[in-house]
Formats: structure tokens, sequence, C-alpha cells
């Protein structure tokens, strides 16, 4: 436990010292960064895991996807997804609590008693009777804290990050209870993660097919998506072209 | 307090007016697209120029396609460069919208909701099929003659945004030459 306390401490630490002075005000505006300028200072290792990341995901991963795709009627993959989300309400909780969003981790806690309970969280049972789901985790945490983004990382297998999102992981695998609590974990683990890269099959696709560089691509959907938690007028801040007559 | 009561009232008429135009034309054009998606009838080509038809009249083309260069390349480029870039990058839009709405069958597109922000409008609706649905925004200009659209958001991942990352990424590694520019569109 004292080694898990020191890691813990240790990341936030490192978090922390990523703080931007500028963040310090009330009016903070978490996410305003310009999306051509993303910090990237480790840009050919990033890239270089990314092709990895690729290589093994068409050798492996997409295989495994594809045909569970094929075989799995749209109904058991919903289950499926439904139920990996549901194991994540107690830790969405967690971080609510540190956002001081009480009436959302009250919802998270709620959702995951109704869902358990009813169907072991494969049907969103709490969705129909108003309680909707929100996202969030300790990276988002870490940020309404007024963390900055820390530089890019490419993750191998995992995929794209940041340092604060990656500290915000960390600190989850040691505090989620559910995973913490649980038998073999790891099949857990790689249950999602397989489950998550399903989610996302197509849209890979599109990357693959329509992007002069996938790198870039992938780089500014992380951002755009990651922003898009932060920010309440994502859509209305998102930047525009320049009018010229048509 | 009288006057102020009648600004509002004006005001609030003509953002709703303008909110029923729009939306009004959002309706008869989604509806289009969504004929022009799930027609299987006719030859590839037949199918290409239809949205060759469609993106030509509804987007702010050459906006877009400037908008992702910026105003340095522009400045820099001849008007030979532009018109190339400006033909290369229409066909590559209509290609992509293209692919995608040929790798989709689509039931519907609903409009949600319409909201104004700086002269520009953004058109919330929903894309589904019988599986799945998403959230999909329009940013939207009136030019006077007509409504164009500027950008389009899937949940949260904007084209606009998202190709600008890339072009600046082709234009900085080929010190913001739009020829090589070029070149790596016609390569996609």
């Amino acid at each position: 436990m004292k080694k898990h306390l020191k890691a813990i401490l240790l990341i936030i630490s490192i978090s922390f010292l990523q703080i931007n002075s500028s963040y310090s005000n009330e009016d903070v505006n978490v996410s305003s960064i310009s999306y051509d300028e993303i910090y990237d200072p480790i840009e050919p290792i990033n890239r270089a895991v990314l092709n990895f990341n690729f290589f093994i995901d068409d050798i492996a991963i997409r295989p495994i996807v594809k045909t569970y795709k094929f075989i799995a009627p749209e109904p058991v993959e919903k289950g499926v997804s439904n139920f990996f989300s549901n194991l994540k309400e107690p830790i969405r909780t967690i971080s609510f609590i540190f956002q001081g969003e009480f009436y959302k981790s009250f919802n998270s806690i709620g959702r995951f008693t109704i869902n358990t309970f009813t169907s072991l969280g494969t049907f969103d049972l709490a969705s129909r009777v108003g309680m909707e789901k929100n996202e969030t985790d300790f990276g988002i945490t870490l940020a309404k804290g007024g963390v900055s983004s820390g530089p890019y990382i490419v993750l191998p297998i995992i995929g794209p990050s940041n340092l604060r999102d990656l500290s915000g992981d960390v600190v989850e695998y040691f505090v989620d209870p559910i995973s913490n609590n649980v038998p073999n974990r790891e099949y857990i683990t790689i249950g999602d993660g397989l489950n998550e890269r399903a989610e996302i099959d197509e849209q890979l696709d599109r990357v693959r097919e329509a992007s002069s560089d996938r790198y870039e691509m992938i780089k500014s959907i992380y951002y755009q998506n990651r922003n898009a938690q932060l920010e309440e007028e994502y859509i209305q801040n998102l930047p525009v072209p320049k009018i010229y007559i048509e | 307090m009288k006057n102020y009561i009648l600004i509002f009232l004006i005001i609030f008429s003509f953002s709703s007016l303008q909110a029923s135009e729009v939306s009004e034309w959002f309706e008869e054009e989604s509806n289009q697209f969504l004929e022009i998606m799930n027609n299987n009838e006719g030859t590839e080509s037949e199918n290409y120029e239809r949205y060759k038809y469609f993106i030509n009249k509804n987007f702010a083309v050459k906006s877009i396609a400037y908008g992702l260069i910026g105003d340095n390349i522009i400045g820099n480029s001849s008007q030979n460069d532009l018109t190339l870039y400006l033909d290369v990058f229409t066909d590559y839009l209509i290609k992509t919208i293209y692919k995608l709405a040929k790798s989709n069958s689509s039931s519907s597109i609903v409009l949600k909701d319409v909201d104004i922000k700086n002269d520009i409008y953004i058109i919330k609706s929903e894309i589904s099929d019988k599986n799945s649905s998403a959230n999909l925004y329009w940013k939207v200009i009136n030019t006077g003659k007509s409504y164009k659209i500027i950008d389009v958001i899937v949940e949260n991942t904007s084209y606009f945004v998202t190709k600008k990352s890339e072009f600046n990424k082709i234009l900085r590694k080929n010190r913001g030459s739009l020829e090589a520019l070029i070149i790596e569109i016609q390569k996609i």
C-alpha cells in the first residue's frame, strides 16, 4: 500500500509541475489551445510508436475486432459495451467528487447500482429513467484542477495520450474500486481495451483511408475529443475559416 | 422601458425568422443528401456527379480550402497554384464525402437545434441508421444568396480543425510549399 501511495504522490507531483501559470486565474479556459501547435516534443518517438501500434493492430487486434463485429449481433455488442462502461461508474463517481460535481457523482453511483442489479451492467436502464451517463476520468479532474496537458504521448498498444491523461490513468489504476477488487483484473483490462478498439473501428478505417498524415489526424482528433469533455461551449468555440466570396 | 422591450422583441423576432429560414434550408438539403446517399441506382460516375453538384451548391469550398492553408500561404502563392489547389481540394472533398456516404446507409437526419454565434449558424442534428446514431453539427453562413456549410462536426471531431492540422504539418514540412501540399492531396 505504501508503495502505491508513493507512486500516486510522485505522479501527482509530476503533473502539478506542468501547471501553467496562466491557468491560475479563475476564468480559466483549460482547453483554449491552438490545434496546430499541440506540444509534441517527442514526435519522432511518438510516430515510431504509432507505426508499431498500427503494425500490431494489423496483424493481431484488427482481425479479432473484425471477427467479433462480424459474429456478434448489434445488441450483444451494445451489451458488452454497456458492461465495460458500467464498471467505470465507481471511478467516475470518485472523479466527480474531486471535481466538486456532487450531483454527477451521485448520478454515477446511482447508475452503477441500478444497472448492476438489473442486468450486471449490460443494459443501460438508468438512462431510460433519466439518469444519463456523464463521461469523466482523472485526466479531466487534473485538467479542471488547472493542470496543463503536458507533452503529447503515444503509448505502445494503448494509443494517444498526454502526460496529464497518462497520470490520470495511473492514478485510476490504483484507486479504481472495481478493478482493484476483482480477481484477474488483467482480463477486464484486455476486454475493455478490445471493446474500446471495436467502438472506434469504423473511425480507424477512415483514418487509414482518408488521411495524408494519420499521426496528425489522430493527434488532432484526440485533443478535440478531450477538449469537448472540458469545455462547455466547445462546438461554438471551434475555429472556423475566414469567409471568402464563393 | 417600452423602447427596450420593443427593441428586444424586434431582435428576437428577427433571429427567430433567421433560424426558421436556415432550418427550412437544412431540412430541404439534408433530405436531398439522404436521397443521393440511399440511391443505389445509376452508375458510379452518375452518383459521383450528384455529390459534386450537392457539395458545390451547399459547401463554402473556397473558404474551407483557403482557411485550411491560411493567409500567409495564400499571400505567397501564385494565382495559378491557388486555382489548382482549389480544384484539387474540391475534388478531394467530394471524394471524401462520396466514400463516407457509400460506406454508410443512413435512414434519417433529424434537426435538433439551431444556434447563432458571430453570424454563424450552428445546426445540431442527429444522423442515424437502424443500429446507431451520432450527433452531427453543421456550421453554416448566409452568403446573402444562399446558405453555405463551412464546417461539419461529427460527434466532437471537426472536419476543418482536423484537416487544418494535417495540412499545416505538410506545409511546415515543405517550407510552406503549396505545390507540395497539392501533390500530397492528390496522393490520397
